[in-house]
């Protein structure tokens, strides 16, 4: 449904989305998390045709975005991380302006309006002028607003920021609504496990480029418990290499030209016992470190995000 | 044909409530008591004693009325349209426009309309009392019409320019400030250089500049090209008085500026027809709403496509071969 190739948006010398890739099938959930500014704003701008990309390509249903923007625009509803309403305005009026904007014959736009307000649950307020509304319910508007079409593809950044629990709860059975009418939807956020309930799949994005991209199991499994163990030595790195392939928190070891890197399972004193060991074995080690940037950083980044966010 | 739904948008806030009918009500009243205070003020009293209709009284009314209504024009359109587009930014609302099917020139074309309708309307509601002068003659409908279409094409102009810069600065503010600066150079500017200019023409040849030369100077002014329009309807009537005063003192050329009242040799002939002032500022006004619009329509067109002909047709291909998941 969505494929994104080699994506790059620069800003002047900076890169703010830098090679991504990325692939999303029909009716499923894609999660795209990172920390602010790793490039979610404007990858979805690009999508949604408001940002023209500096390189590679984005194919919504077999459209190419900068062959044909209207024929993306069609097909996709977008909902931005930040947006405004105007003022004097009723729901109701607000859903008319729209379905105005997409086309939709004057005789229809009671029916569709009315069902979209039932379903982000508005009903009640469709005489509220927009002004008025909660950001939850501005949140909820804005989101119905982005079905109008009735668009294959949506593109959610960061709904359910700004919200309190209540609000993310009610957009998250929304969600699972919209999963459930076969939609399929690209939802950012910065907060990991915010998204993890939802998505079907899930990708992490830091400084503008793809770090991991997966199932949501898969993810978790790769992100909750491994770290990368880096180890350089004096010389005979093969020796090093043979003791830590006899260790069972060890996996997914690459030997290098002077460096070994390896997947570690395990605690902080399973770790220094492996140190121990090698030292021990008269392996002239002389650095033993934790990879910075490793899957378990960013995650680690992600969570507290969390949990600072809902604090 | 749909209506642009922009319009139906901003004209239903607009014209909600009691605000709209109050404006107009307010407004056409106001007129109404200059159109009174005129004729009271210049009352003409016959020998015995009966009071007597005076149809250059009338015509003051309407110069008045109608000068007046041009200030109006020029300082209240910058002001509605200047923040229509970075207004827009500024809430944050302009990206869930453009990221629908509605072209960005729908959009410009929009806001245009509707930061002059509502002077148009005013202007519109007001041409009956302006045509009170009818009454009296001296005015004929030509006139009438032939004036609308100018505080028409003026509005258009205006109206185009605040989008212009609306859509260039980021900032409503600015976009104002920039939209007033050039209505006062529009108004003033060109009279100043134009003044600078001809007296150093004369002082070095010894004879006034022409009309040619004025028209050169001047098109892009409004006040010139009205005065044209008071001056060419008025059947041998003087300088006029009132608010309209305000040209004859601004421009002390003014009798030559216009053509006097010898209109049928001054102007430069053009397709067969006489190149009167107001047509010259008619047709600058055109011009540039023109090139204003296209601008603005550029400006916000989301993701700007310069892309040559051969390389969108080769990735429509390659799109095409690209399996639909
Ligand atoms: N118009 C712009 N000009 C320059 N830099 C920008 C612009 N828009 C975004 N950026 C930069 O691009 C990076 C990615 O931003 P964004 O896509 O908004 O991140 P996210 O949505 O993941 O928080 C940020 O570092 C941001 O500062
Ligand atoms: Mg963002």
């Amino acid at each position: 449904m969505l494929v994104i190739e080699n994506l790059v948006k620069r800003y002047g010398k900076f890169k703010a989305v830098d090679g991504l890739s990325l692939e999303i099938d029909k009716g499923h959930i894609y999660g795209f998390v990172g920390p602010n500014g790793a490039g979610k704003t404007t990858t979805m701008k690009i999508i949604a045709g408001l940002l023209k990309p500096t390189q590679g390509r984005v194919i919504v249903n077999g459209t190419d975005v900068s062959v044909d923007p209207r024929g993306v625009k069609r097909k996709i509803g977008y909902m931005p991380d930040f947006f405004g309403v105007y003022d004097d305005l009723k729901v109701t009026e607000y859903m008319n302006f729209y379905c105005g904007v997409y086309h939709i014959p004057r005789p229809e736009r009671r029916k569709i309006t009315g069902q979209l307000l039932d379903l982000v649950d508005l009903s009640v307020k469709k005489d509220a002028y927009v002004d008025s509304l909660s950001r939850g319910m501005k949140q909820r508007l804005c989101l119905a607003r982005s079905l109008i079409h009735n668009p294959e593809l949506l593109i959610l950044d960061e709904p359910a920021s700004g919200l309190d629990p209540r609000a993310r709860i009610e957009m998250k059975e929304i969600l699972k609504e919209l999963k459930g009418m076969g939609k399929t939807i690209l939802i950012s956020s910065h907060i990991l496990p915010e998204l993890a309930e939802v998505c079907s799949s899930i990708g992490i994005i830091e400084h503008g480029k793809m770090v991991v991209s997966g199932t949501v199991d898969e993810i978790l499994k790769k992100t909750a418990k491994k770290k990368t163990i880096r180890i350089r030595t004096l010389d005979n790195l093969e020796s090093a290499l043979k003791y830590i392939e006899e260790q069972p928190s060890m996996s997914g070891i690459s030997i290098n030209s002077d460096f070994i890197d390896a997947d570690f399972d395990g605690n902080s004193q399973i770790l220094s016992e492996i140190l121990k060991g090698m030292v021990m074995n008269g392996i002239p080690v002389t650095s033993f470190s934790e990879l910075e940037g490793s899957l378990e950083s960013v995650f680690m980044h992600l969570t507290e995000g969390g949990i600072q966010d809902a604090s | 044909m749909q209506v642009n739904p922009v319009i139906e948008k901003e004209l239903k806030i607009k014209m909600r409530g009691w605000k709209a009918p109050t404006l107009i009500t307010v407004y056409l009243g106001f007129l109404g008591l200059i159109v009174f205070l005129n004729f009271l003020g210049s009352k003409v009293i016959s020998p015995n004693n009966v009071t007597q209709f005076n149809p250059p009284i009338a015509l003051n009314s309407y110069y008045s009325l109608a000068t007046f209504q041009l200030l109006m024009l020029a300082f209240i359109t910058p002001a509605m349209t200047g923040g229509a587009i970075s207004g827009e930014r500024e809430r944050q609302t302009l990206d869930l426009l453009l990221c629908t099917n509605l072209s960005p020139f729908s959009v410009v074309i929009g806001k245009i309309f509707v930061s002059i309708a509502h002077v148009i309307l005013l202007i519109a509601a007001s041409l009956p009392i302006l045509g009170t002068v009818f009454l009296y003659g001296g005015i004929g409908i030509t006139d009438l019409l032939v004036l609308f279409a100018f505080y028409l094409a003026t509005a258009i102009m205006l109206g185009s320019m605040g989008i212009f810069y609306s859509s260039i600065f980021k900032r409503s503010s600015v976009s104002m400030i920039m939209s007033y600066i050039t209505v006062l150079f529009l108004l003033f500017g060109t009279i100043i250089i134009y003044g600078i200019w001809s007296s150093i023409f004369s002082n070095n040849t010894g004879i006034p500049p022409g009309i040619g030369h004025t028209m050169a100077f001047m098109f892009p002014n409004p006040i010139y090209g009205f005065g044209s329009i008071l001056y060419g309807s008025s059947y041998g009537a003087g300088i006029p008085g009132g608010l309209s005063g305000i040209i004859s003192t601004v421009i002390p050329m003014s009798g030559s500026v216009y053509g006097g009242n010898t209109p049928n040799t001054t102007f430069p002939m053009f397709l067969g027809i006489q190149f009167k002032p107001w047509m010259a500022n008619i047709t600058f006004d055109l011009i540039v709403s023109f090139l204003f619009i296209f601008v603005s329509t550029i400006r916000i067109q989301p993701a700007k496509r310069f892309r040559l002909r051969i390389r969108r047709k080769k990735s429509q291909l390659e799109a095409q071969i690209i399996p639909k998941n």
